[in-house]
């Protein structure tokens, strides 16, 4: 050419060159872009810049022929069916190739769906309880919310339906109701008659069988409201006379060969009545709430005190199809206030809640039932989404991370001609593989934990896999992890430039580190979470366990007081105290440690002020009570036989004193009903309850001759089993009618906390398994980051470092990450848990050192994890990892 | 000889090619005529021209270096082929004939210099 190389070069205008490159084929640009740039030169060196400029314009436009457009056509689609293989092929063996990686990453995401799976099974059952009946849709539970002077409160049992015999539910309330509302189709009041704090199981005879069993009083219109199938008798004549029975199969099969055979026939009800078997029901699933055995009539209510665990007893109601619930409850509402005659301040108003939430919202708020079990289940699923979110975290951790290893085989493909819209389907259709495997695996997994997981939640759960719906679910689930996990190291990979990757200049951009590393800080902070909740549930369930209540309850068994036990009461005590491992005998109006009586009309005291009233929890005990439940006095003295007035004495508890108001109270007078006395003796708080209430005030006095009750049998430590022998042989003396049956105090305490006791079990479990994945994570990062590092490590040795220095450097990473995730999560876990705790009436504090521990082992596991694999990258040879190119 | 075998414009660039060869790319090849000429002449028209060549068997390229002045884009190098050759040296030599038909009054000079 004419012209010479050593020329400045002149930029043209970058418009143009994009226009090129948006309208010509691909193949000719780097031609055309070559030629119109050449030109240019001679065009400003000819023409000065401005010129050159709109000629280079016009020299394009030249290019805008239909010989230079791209052809889209003429792209080759691979044929699907090859390409899929490719994948499949490409994918596996990438996996194979880098096998401790993928099995991390595997595992990790399939524990977290383990996880997920196992609790949406839980919450699912949970709420799939009472919810099986065909008129759910119409079935309500009715409760009341009382106004009193500004207080507000609620509850399920209607009160002031008084029968003349006892506070009791009548079936009048459920006729009045059906009476007043044509909207009521059915209605039935329910009460159990096996529960505390009054309830036992009721002994039935047939012939010389006898039997205790477990079941509950009701209305006639129990069978037709809700669906407990029948195999015997009919639904509308059940329970319609007032010494009909209904039994279940089992039962049936206790007493009688057939349910058919059963029908007709004759029971002894604890011994003074006599019921007629009318149908048979099928034994209750465990999806119901109500459980029994056996149902009685209502109607005996009027006749006979019908025993029933307490006084909250609920009524339900069927409305007739089509009603409007909304309007019937407006009507509803004043039901109770019409009909009696309340003072000022004082109202009961009526409402209905839908039959199927009873079970997970029964507990009152504000006078509503608005929480109770669904607490928990809220709880789970948010722990369920928050470990499922942590197993895909680190599934995008361990894979962007990994990235780097195949940034050539992305350049490669690229360079060959892949689009990135392949190169995002390639990768995200390998994380979905993978993610399907993992699927299979937790399959596996929940194959095998599933019966352990049923033990701990008392549930029996299974995995529907015959359900298609639930088929879609776990193919949603899986996809979606799978799409959620890739996305981010798709997209990363797919944008990588070939130019810069095939000459190895590949480094991680600052932004992406970062993102890395929030992921693992998110991560991690979960994990504690976690952790400190399960750490403080777990405290709390013990700390309620095993406080000390202010009594003994070690070695205390209990009976409940029924047939000639009251008559009887004296010869039993005697000849008890002569058998072997008897300590102790006393009796009480009721269990010590859930009293559910109060009251505070019938309580008069010298010095009560003008409308004072307490709310008492009284008691009626024997004369070694006291000393037998080791309760401590703080004043006075405790009953004795040596008084002959103790039979008028009264003792009350510190609560009682202070609310009461009375200063010196031994000596002062104070009746109870129409029992007056003097008060000898002030005892120590001890709890009467759950340590979800504050101490009430208690009222003790002497009264060895109720007809209902329990007694109770201390016996000498180590040798329980003599002493229930010695029971057994000291009722069948004096109460042959009616088997024996006994309950220890300290089991039936245990059980007041069941709920969190399973609540403890479970999140233990959990919180255990979000560290795990959390440091599954963390292993996969440390991992890699040791294989990038490795020249620096080979380097570090040649200078002169030891291994220890190496470990150290590299760990301090990772314990950065640590410490920033335990700063996250300790406010927010305290916040968390200090609600949890004002549930509790009783609770532990919460200390510093709870949180103090938890980082602790965090930062112990996370160290162990990352020196575990840096100290392996700082062993190896440094002339091996040098030599590496 | 039809008008599709070889149309004016691109012959005159084959014959650039023959000329300028082994260095005949389009910038060349368009400055050259355009110096010939004096009349614009597009890399771009040149290009499609080559292209159509190029399709035709008239002409060969191969890719060659990059440069800096292309701002370190290659160039596409083209040479002619022998049905090429065939078809410039059939055009001139109709050309050739009937310029010798042409009596010396029917076709008079006008120089203008």
């Amino acid at each position: 050419m004419r012209r010479m190389n050593q020329r400045p070069s002149y930029t043209p205008p970058k418009w143009v060159d994009r226009l090129i490159i948006r309208v010509c084929a691909s193949h000719l640009q780097e031609e055309i872009l070559g030629d119109l740039y050449e030109r240019y030169q001679f065009s400003v060196e000819r023409l000065g810049e401005r010129r050159a400029k709109r000629r280079y314009f016009r020299e394009a436009l030249a290019y805008m022929r239909p010989a230079f457009l791209h052809k889209s056509a003429k792209t080759t689609t691979p044929h699907p069916i090859t390409m899929i293989r490719h994948y499949f092929l490409t994918a596996f063996r990438n996996t194979v190739r880098n096998k401790a990686f993928s099995t991390i990453n595997v595992l990790g995401l399939a524990l977290g769906m383990t996880c997920f799976l196992l609790i949406s099974l839980w919450v699912a059952d949970e709420r799939s309880i009472d919810n099986f009946h065909e008129n759910n849709a119409s079935l309500y539970t009715l409760y009341h919310t009382t106004e009193s002077n500004g207080n507000i409160f609620g509850a399920y049992g209607i009160p002031d339906w008084y029968s003349d015999r006892i506070e009791v539910d009548d079936p009048v309330l459920a006729n009045e109701l059906k009476e007043v509302f044509p909207e009521i189709e059915f209605a039935t009041t329910y009460a159990t008659s096996y529960e505390l704090p009054w309830g036992y199981a009721c002994t039935f005879q047939y012939g010389d069988k006898q039997y205790k069993i477990k079941g509950s009083t009701t209305g006639e219109d129990f069978f037709k409201m809700f669906s407990y199938p029948l195999v015997a008798g009919n639904a509308a004549t059940a329970l319609n006379e007032i010494n009909s029975i209904a039994i279940s199969e089992k039962m049936a099969g206790l007493f009688f060969n057939s349910p058919a055979e059963a029908v007709g026939k004759v029971l002894r009800y604890q011994n003074f009545k006599d019921l007629v078997v009318k149908a048979v029901f099928k034994d209750i699933d465990r999806k119901s709430s109500m459980q029994f055995d056996y149902l009685i009539s209502w109607k005996n209510n009027i006749q006979h005190d019908i025993l029933t665990s307490g006084h909250d007893n609920p009524t339900y109601v069927k409305l007739k199809k089509n009603t409007d619930p909304v309007a019937f409850a407006a009507k509803l509402k004043n039901f109770q206030n019409e009909r009696m005659d309340y003072p000022e301040n004082y109202r009961v108003n009526l409402g209905i809640q839908p039959f199927g939430d009873r079970y997970l919202t029964s507990n009152f708020v504000n006078g509503e039932p608005a929480e109770g079990r669904i607490e928990y289940v809220r709880i789970f699923s948010g722990v369920a989404v928050f470990i499922l979110i942590i197993a895909c975290v680190n599934f995008m951790n361990l894979a962007t991370a990994k990235s780097l290893k195949r940034a050539r085989e992305v350049g490669v493909r690229k360079v060959v001609g892949s689009s990135r819209g392949y190169l995002v389907g390639q990768f995200l259709g390998e994380s979905l593989l993978l993610s399907f495997v993992a699927l299979i695996c937790s399959l596996i997994f929940i194959s095998l934990l599933l019966p352990v997981f049923n033990n701990f939640s008392g549930k029996q759960m299974s995995l529907p896999l015959g359900d298609a719906g639930y088929l879609f679910f776990l193919i949603g689930l899986t996809i979606t992890a799978g799409v959620v996990s890739g996305s981010y190291p798709a997209v990363y990979l797919s944008s990588l430039r070939p130019v810069r990757v095939l000459k190895g200049l590949m480094r991680f951009g600052k932004s992406a580190l970062w993102f890395r590393k929030g992921l693992a800080v998110f991560q991690f902070s979960l994990s504690i979470l976690l952790l400190i909740a399960t750490l403080v549930v777990s405290r709390q369930t013990d700390f309620v366990k095993n406080k000390h209540l202010g009594y003994n309850k070690e070695n205390i068994i209990y009976l409940r007081i029924e047939g000639d036990l009251n008559q009887k009461y004296g010869v039993l005590k005697e000849r008890l105290l002569t058998m072997p491992g008897i300590a102790m005998v006393d009796r009480s109006s009721e269990a010590p440690h859930n009293m559910g009586f109060e009251m505070s009309a019938p309580f008069t005291w010298e010095g009560q002020q003008e409308g004072q009233a307490v709310s008492f929890k009284p008691t009626s005990v024997g004369f070694d009570f006291v000393k037998m439940m080791e309760l401590e006095l703080v004043a006075g003295r405790s009953f004795s036989r040596d008084f002959a007035t103790d039979t008028s004495a009264f003792m009350v508890n510190e609560t009682a004193l202070r609310q009461m108001g009375l200063e010196n109270p031994i000596g002062k007078r104070i009746s109870a009903w129409d029992k007056q006395g003097h008060i000898i003796g002030v005892l120590k708080d001890y709890h009467i309850s759950s340590l979800h209430e504050e101490i009430k005030p208690l009222i003790v006095d002497i009264k060895e001759n109720l007809s209902f009750g329990v007694i109770m049998i201390k016996t000498q430590p180590g040798k329980t089993k003599e002493a229930l022998k010695s029971l057994e042989l000291a009722n069948s003396e004096v109460n042959p009618d009616f088997p024996l049956a006994y309950e220890f105090l300290d089991q039936e305490y245990a059980q007041m906390y069941e709920s969190e006791a399973i609540v403890s079990k479970i999140s233990n479990v959990f919180a255990v398994l979000a560290i795990l994945i959390s440091c599954l994570g963390l292993l996969g990062l440390a991992m890699f980051s040791a294989e990038q590092r490795t020249k620096e490590i080979g380097i570090r040795k040649v200078l002169g470092a030891s291994v220890k220095s190496i470990v150290a450097i590299f760990s301090k990473e990772f314990i950065e990450l640590v410490l920033v995730s335990f700063i996250i999560a300790a406010p927010i876990s305290w916040y968390l848990m200090n609600n949890w705790l004002q549930g509790f009436a009783y609770s532990i504090p919460l200390t510093w050192w709870i949180f103090a521990l938890t980082g602790a082992c965090a930062l112990l596991v996370a160290l162990l994890t990352v020196s575990f694999q840096t100290m392996r990258a700082a062993l190896r040879n440094p002339v091996k990892s040098l030599r590496a190119e | 000889m039809r008008r599709s075998d070889l149309g004016e414009f691109e012959e005159i660039v084959l014959l650039s090619v023959a000329v300028l060869s082994p260095a005949a790319y389009s910038v060349a090849i368009a400055e050259e005529l355009e110096s010939e000429t004096g009349k614009n002449i597009t890399t771009g028209a040149v290009h499609a021209a080559l292209q159509r060549l190029e399709k035709k068997g008239f002409v060969t390229s191969e890719m060659g270096e990059a440069t800096a002045a292309r701002g370190g884009r290659r160039k596409r190098l083209f040479n002619v082929t022998v049905a090429g050759s065939k078809i410039l040296h059939e055009v001139k030599s109709v050309r050739d004939n009937l310029w010798g038909r042409v009596s010396p009054q029917g076709l008079p000079e006008i120089n203008l210099n």
